[in-house]
């Protein structure tokens, strides 16, 4: 068998060329039906393809779900640090809108006095006791502060200085039991001294003593400071009356002011140079 | 290094004092630390120390927030001395003794600035002021007079053995 194929190698691979190629002319371009032959072979080897196409899928499913899920795994790690790292930020943004607030309320405050030059400052530091309401604030005589400037922040009058160093000043706020200030009532004018006192100031209030028993001042009157004060230029809010008193002796009266500005959580504040007005 | 020690304790005690410790407050009473501060030092140390570290806490606050410089420290000074009589008669392992003179320093410092810088002024509001001010200052004071008392307790320990051993001949 094996020595007539080796005998005759040549006619038969010709022969055979010259079938396939009847063959391929016979079959070739034509939309035939499979036949017989074909349709066993294809009866045979097909579930057999498609098993194997089937597991090699499944192999590669596997491996890429679980290529998949570490990725996710990371993809989730990713995303969690990145909303910690978006909260912070979100925080660290509201912290800046609150300033920016507070600081645009000062600079509205310093254009409402264009007459005087006016320095922005941070307080840094509080009366370590309970008795006295002073502060101390990071700006000095370096910075051309002197006592007795006033302080003022968004709401209205805070203080004076008192004493300046070279990079800091000591401030006396107006809840001071130790300050006084000349104020007037803005509707009607009546005069009285804006004081400090001791049992209103954990609560944040201070008193109007000194009001003339005739005075038509009111509860919700706007106080700000007279025209009778050196150290304190005219017309600065102070704040409102909440509540109107007869003195002991009949012959004045006094009434509780409620400042207009946040005199227990201050943070920046804004001293005015009074002597640049002389100047202009 | 004890007086360097003392210097930074006598620092950082202002600065929280003036800073972060306001915080604390309620209903805007502070604890007094300078007099805890002066008091347990006295206790400790006996009248020398007291006063030296009295007049340094005092000094400070005069130059921040006084009128003028002295007053805070003659009170430091005074505190600090009387609190330092007693470091003979007691044992400084018991608490409830700097505890019960922290009170009664803070009560007695507090009236001496209530009288000289209130009452003489025409401010004759004395219920208030023993009411709403002293009371809780005092209980204020001593209940932080514990934790702040086993501190400075543990620092003067632990400089006292290293003076020991400096000192030690052989």
């Amino acid at each position: 068998m094996l020595q007539f194929f080796e005998e005759h190698k040549k006619k038969i691979v010709i022969a055979l060329a010259v079938l396939l190629a009847v063959l391929a002319l016979f079959t070739g371009g034509r939309k035939l039906n499979a036949t017989f032959a074909e349709d066993v072979l294809g009866f045979v080897v097909t579930p057999f393809q498609d098993l194997t196409t089937g597991i090699g899928s499944w192999v590669e499913d596997t491996i890429s779900s679980a290529q998949n899920q570490a990725d996710q795994a990371e993809t989730i790690r990713n995303l969690e640090a990145e909303i910690e790292r978006l909260k912070a930020e979100n925080q660290r943004l509201s912290l800046y809108e609150e300033e920016n607030k507070t600081l645009s309320e000062l600079l509205r405050t310093a254009q409402r006095y264009p007459q005087y030059s006016s320095t922005g400052a941070a307080v840094i530091a509080k009366d370590p006791g309970n008795w006295y309401d002073t502060f101390v604030i990071d700006k000095g005589s370096s910075d051309g502060l002197e006592s007795n400037m006033v302080i003022i922040a968004s709401g209205g009058l805070v203080g004076k200085i008192t004493e300046t160093g070279h990079g800091y000043s000591k401030v006396m706020s107006i809840l001071d039991s130790r300050s006084s200030v000349s104020a007037k009532s803005l509707r009607t004018g009546d005069l009285g001294v804006v004081k400090g006192d001791i049992t209103l100031m954990d609560s944040g209030l201070c008193l109007m003593e000194y009001i003339d028993t005739e005075a038509e001042i009111l509860v919700g009157d706007e106080i700000v400071t007279s025209h009778l004060s050196e150290i304190y230029p005219d017309g600065i809010p102070i704040g409102k009356v909440t509540d109107l008193q007869t003195d002991i002796n009949g012959l004045t009266k006094y009434a509780i002011i409620e400042p207009y500005a946040d005199l227990k959580h201050l943070e920046t504040i804004l001293v005015m140079d009074k002597s640049t007005a002389e100047e202009n | 290094m004890r007086q360097l020690f003392m210097a930074l304790v006598v620092l950082v005690s202002f600065i929280l004092q003036t800073t972060l410790l306001q915080y604390i407050e309620i209903r805007g009473i502070l604890p007094n630390t300078a007099v805890i501060l002066i008091v347990s030092y006295a206790l400790l140390r006996g009248s020398t120390g007291g006063v030296i570290v009295g007049l340094c806490c005092g000094l400070l606050q005069d130059i921040f927030f006084g009128n003028g410089i002295g007053y805070y420290a003659l009170l430091g000074v005074l505190t600090g001395y009387f609190a330092g009589r007693s470091h003979k008669n007691f044992y400084r392992e018991n608490y409830i003794f700097p505890i019960i003179i922290c009170a009664v320093a803070t009560a007695l410092y507090e009236t001496v600035i209530f009288v000289t810088g209130f009452l003489l002024q025409g401010h004759t509001q004395i219920l208030y002021f023993l009411v709403r001010m002293l009371l809780p200052e005092c209980v204020y004071t001593a209940i932080l007079t514990v934790p702040l008392y086993r501190l400075l307790f543990a620092v003067n320990e632990w400089l006292e053995l290293k003076e020991k051993y400096k000192y030690r001949l052989f």
